[in-house]
């Protein structure tokens, strides 16, 4: 109580010494039989509370730590998902780098025409003249000048299918001797040292 | 009595309180102030792992979008030698199942771990193999040896090897920047590595929640450049082809766009393979950059044209202006110019000094405009100052003092382009103006700086300056179109149903000690489609010992321009070429 709810309180009792006697303070004899049962609910109560408690706590623990192994796990398996789509990606740069692109389609019987012609679509004109392509393409005549070092070991298409189904694929157009592959320019290192990569199969 | 005795019993049992407090309190700060830095390193050690995150150096594109510089991760495969010799997997045992994964000999490992241990017993580490790729990491990791560790460390790859190697350039073995782009755009591609502690339980799993990330890792952006990759590597294989059919030291072909100032490909013979540079180092350390940039030299009478665009811009020439030409002119001042070879006295038109590349001809125009004049055009050129691109060490080339310093000869010989020097980007670049109706556009290698939301930053600059008039520069295409289509080369630059307009140069080398050396450098410069000129190619090639004449240029300058034309759809001309007077 502050004083100032004091202050406010003293006018209502009356003033001067009381003459009341002193008030007789006596125990009450405690009801037995009332306050016995609420002790052991209470306990009970408490008790079971905790155990309820420590049992949520162990198994929300059990909980985390098996999602530990999980995430574990899972965040192991995206680290090696990532080095596929690394290695992936890295195969996909250099297979389809100008060097590879070049010296595959110059494999397969594709030269470059150096004469281009222009059909205009107003009226049908043909500008240009049309000339079969001379020469036996960019990089039959010298080979691969562009080195890339990371096309070493990597095998042209057409090498494998060269004997059975290219040469009914296209017939005639592998009598050219195969040109310079860019690992015969570059190479240093025998093929076989290295992991190959599986040669594509696209056709 | 009872209340005394219930008093001590409190007053005991408080003191016995205070004193077992006493005791924690003395031991809490023990704990926490007295040994607490050593303590809680302790407790670091066993249990908290710190761990650096790698902020990933941003990867380098075409302007097509073709991947030419990558951030990849590669693997160091380390081995503990003192564990190793006494393990149930004996180093000779390892190493023959690693070698053949690594590509080394068995040996060789084997005397790696053996060496370690022979200069310290307690020797905890070794390099077995650095920076072997992720199929090779997997395939040693599936091995299980015990004593065999590994750590991920950034690396580079270039998928395109040489194509743009010389641009793109290279970084070093720990990932620094070491050349070309890599190292001009630092700034834009390095990231900056973080670092994190977690907690991790005996078992080595991470505790959940217990990671701090201390400092964020930054990865760095993406730099675009406007080359493209297609018709760079067209570009690099024609010229190293000629080059090496004609012998020649070096060459450098460049291809700008004439309504940007972009370099579409430049093109350096001999050159480097960001993937293998010790291959060129070992050989040649000068081939590791980019010459087109950093070799000035005499360009020889493609510098004509630029005299010719000025004389045309000043209004003191036409193409139709006459001049005798003889095979030897002389001036008061002692000075004296000839040609190249001997002829009769010739009577010509400037469109026809062009044609024949007369030296004696255009330095009696030449001398109708003042030095200082002549100066600030070629300035205004491009020419005495590094361009716009600012390429790892790129030359601005010399203009041998200014006017100031030119002696009467040198006043001469800088109308036919010696006795000064350009680069080779400096050189399209002049054509450039010349094509793009006068006004010179900004030479420019970057598109910029990409963050990872698409927006580009630090995008070169596009204002363009006029050099000389609309009408200048129509003239002197019209000019080199004659010059093309009458000229002695006529016959090998020529692509049917395009219109083109070309000058060659023919220039001594200097030899270092104010004299000619007898070896030569040959260029051709043009523009095509000249009705409306959309791209330069700009040919060099330096000391082709079995072709000295521009002979050795014309077939490198048709092949790419025809890919050029081919490659960007551009539409043949369907108009001939103005036919202007070359003699009277």
């Amino acid at each position: 109580m502050s004083l100032a709810t004091a202050a406010l309180r003293r006018p209502a009792t009356p003033a001067g010494p009381s003459l009341e006697p002193a008030p007789h303070i006596e125990l009450v004899p405690p009801a037995a039989g009332r306050r016995a049962r609420p002790r052991v609910l209470y306990a009970g109560v408490v008790v079971g509370g905790l155990g309820a408690l420590m049992l949520s706590q162990l198994l929300l623990s059990i909980a985390l730590s098996d999602g530990a192994y999980t995430i574990d796990a899972l965040q192991t398996e995206r680290k090696e998902q990532a080095r596929a789509v690394q290695q992936l990606t890295e195969d996909l740069g250099r297979l389809s780098s100008p060097q590879n692109l070049a010296a595959n389609a110059e494999a397969l019987g594709m030269v470059q025409n150096t004469n281009p012609v222009w059909l205009r679509m107003s009226d049908g004109a043909v500008i240009g003249t049309p000339a079969p392509a001379a020469g036996a393409g960019v990089l039959a005549a010298s080979g691969s000048q562009v080195a890339n070092d990371l096309l070493t070991g990597v095998p042209l298409v057409t090498v494998p299918a060269a004997g059975a189904e290219g040469a009914q694929a296209l017939p005639g157009q592998l009598g050219a001797p195969a040109p310079a592959t860019p690992e015969q320019a570059a190479g240093t290192t025998a093929p076989a040292e290295l992991p190959l990569l599986a040669a594509p199969t696209t056709r | 009595m009872t209340r005394r005795r219930s008093r001590r019993r409190i007053a005991a049992s408080a003191l016995a309180l205070l004193a077992v407090l006493a005791v924690f309190l003395v031991r809490l700060i023990d704990i926490q102030v007295v040994h607490a830095d050593s303590l809680n390193a302790e407790a670091e050690d066993k249990r908290s792992i710190p761990q650096t995150i790698m902020g990933v150096r941003g990867d380098i594109y075409d302007s097509t979008g073709v991947l030419l510089a990558q951030s990849v991760l590669r693997y160091d495969i380390t081995a503990s030698p003192r564990t190793a010799v006494k393990s149930e997997v004996t180093p000779q045992q390892a190493a023959e199942q690693i070698a053949p994964i690594t590509g080394q000999k068995p040996e060789e490992l084997v005397a790696a771990i053996q060496s370690a241990v022979e200069k310290d017993p307690d020797s905890d580490f070794a390099y077995l193999s650095k920076a072997v790729d992720a199929a090779a990491f997997e395939q040693i990791r599936d091995l299980e040896i015990p004593w065999v560790y590994y750590q991920a460390k950034p690396a580079r790859v270039y998928p395109n090897g040489a194509v743009a190697g010389n641009l793109v350039g290279f970084v070093g073995s720990e990932n620094q920047a070491q050349a070309g782009i890599e190292l001009s755009e630092d700034e834009c591609l390095a990231g900056e590595d973080g670092s994190e502690v977690y907690e991790r339980s005996a078992d080595g799993v991470r505790i959940p929640g217990s990671t701090i990330v201390t400092q964020e890792a930054v990865n760095g952006d993406d730099i675009v450049l406007t080359i493209d990759s297609d018709l760079q590597w067209f570009t690099q294989q024609t010229l190293a082809t000629y080059a090496q059919r004609w012998e020649a030291a070096w060459g450098t072909v460049v291809v700008q766009e004439v309504e940007t100032g972009r370099l579409l490909a430049v093109a350096d013979y001999p050159t480097v393979d960001p993937n293998n540079v010790s291959a060129t180092a070992d050989v040649d350390v000068s081939s590791l950059g980019s010459r087109a940039f950093t070799a000035p030299f005499e360009p020889g009478s493609t510098f004509k044209t630029l005299t010719a665009a000025s004389l045309l811009d000043a209004g003191l020439a036409t193409p139709n202006s006459e001049v005798v030409a003889p095979y030897r002119f002389t001036t008061p001042e002692g000075a004296d110019v000839n040609d190249s070879t001997r002829h009769e006295t010739w009577n010509l038109t400037l469109t026809g000094v062009l044609k024949e590349s007369s030296n004696t001809g255009l330095a009696q125009l030449g001398l109708l405009m003042t030095r200082q004049q002549r100066y600030e055009y070629m300035q205004r050129f491009g020419f005495g100052a590094r361009t716009e691109v600012g390429f790892g060490g790129e030359e601005g080339g010399d203009l041998n003092g200014g006017p100031d310093s030119w002696d009467a000869q040198t006043n001469l010989t800088t109308m036919f382009g010696q006795g000064l020097t350009v680069t080779a980007v400096q050189m399209a670049s002049a054509y450039q103006a010349i094509g793009n109706e006068g006004v010179r556009m900004p030479v420019s290698l970057v598109q910029g700086c990409r963050a990872p939301d698409g927006t580009i930053t630090d995008a070169p600059p596009t204002e363009g300056t006029r050099v000389i008039s609309e009408q200048a520069a129509r003239q002197t295409v019209d000019m080199l179109e004659n010059v093309a289509g009458k000229g002695w080369l006529a016959s090998q630059i020529e692509i049917p149903g395009y219109r083109l307009a070309t000058k060659t140069g023919t220039a001594q080398h200097a030899d270092g000690s104010g004299g000619y050396a007898s070896t030569y450098i040959v260029s051709l410069a043009g523009l095509a489609p000249a009705d409306d000129p959309k791209y330069v190619v700009s040919v060099t090639l330096a000391d082709p010992v079995k072709m000295n004449t521009s002979g050795a240029a014309a077939p490198v300058f048709r092949e790419i321009m025809t890919q050029v034309l081919k490659q960007y759809a551009v539409v043949p001309s369907g108009t001939s070429s103005p036919d202007l007077a070359t003699n009277y």
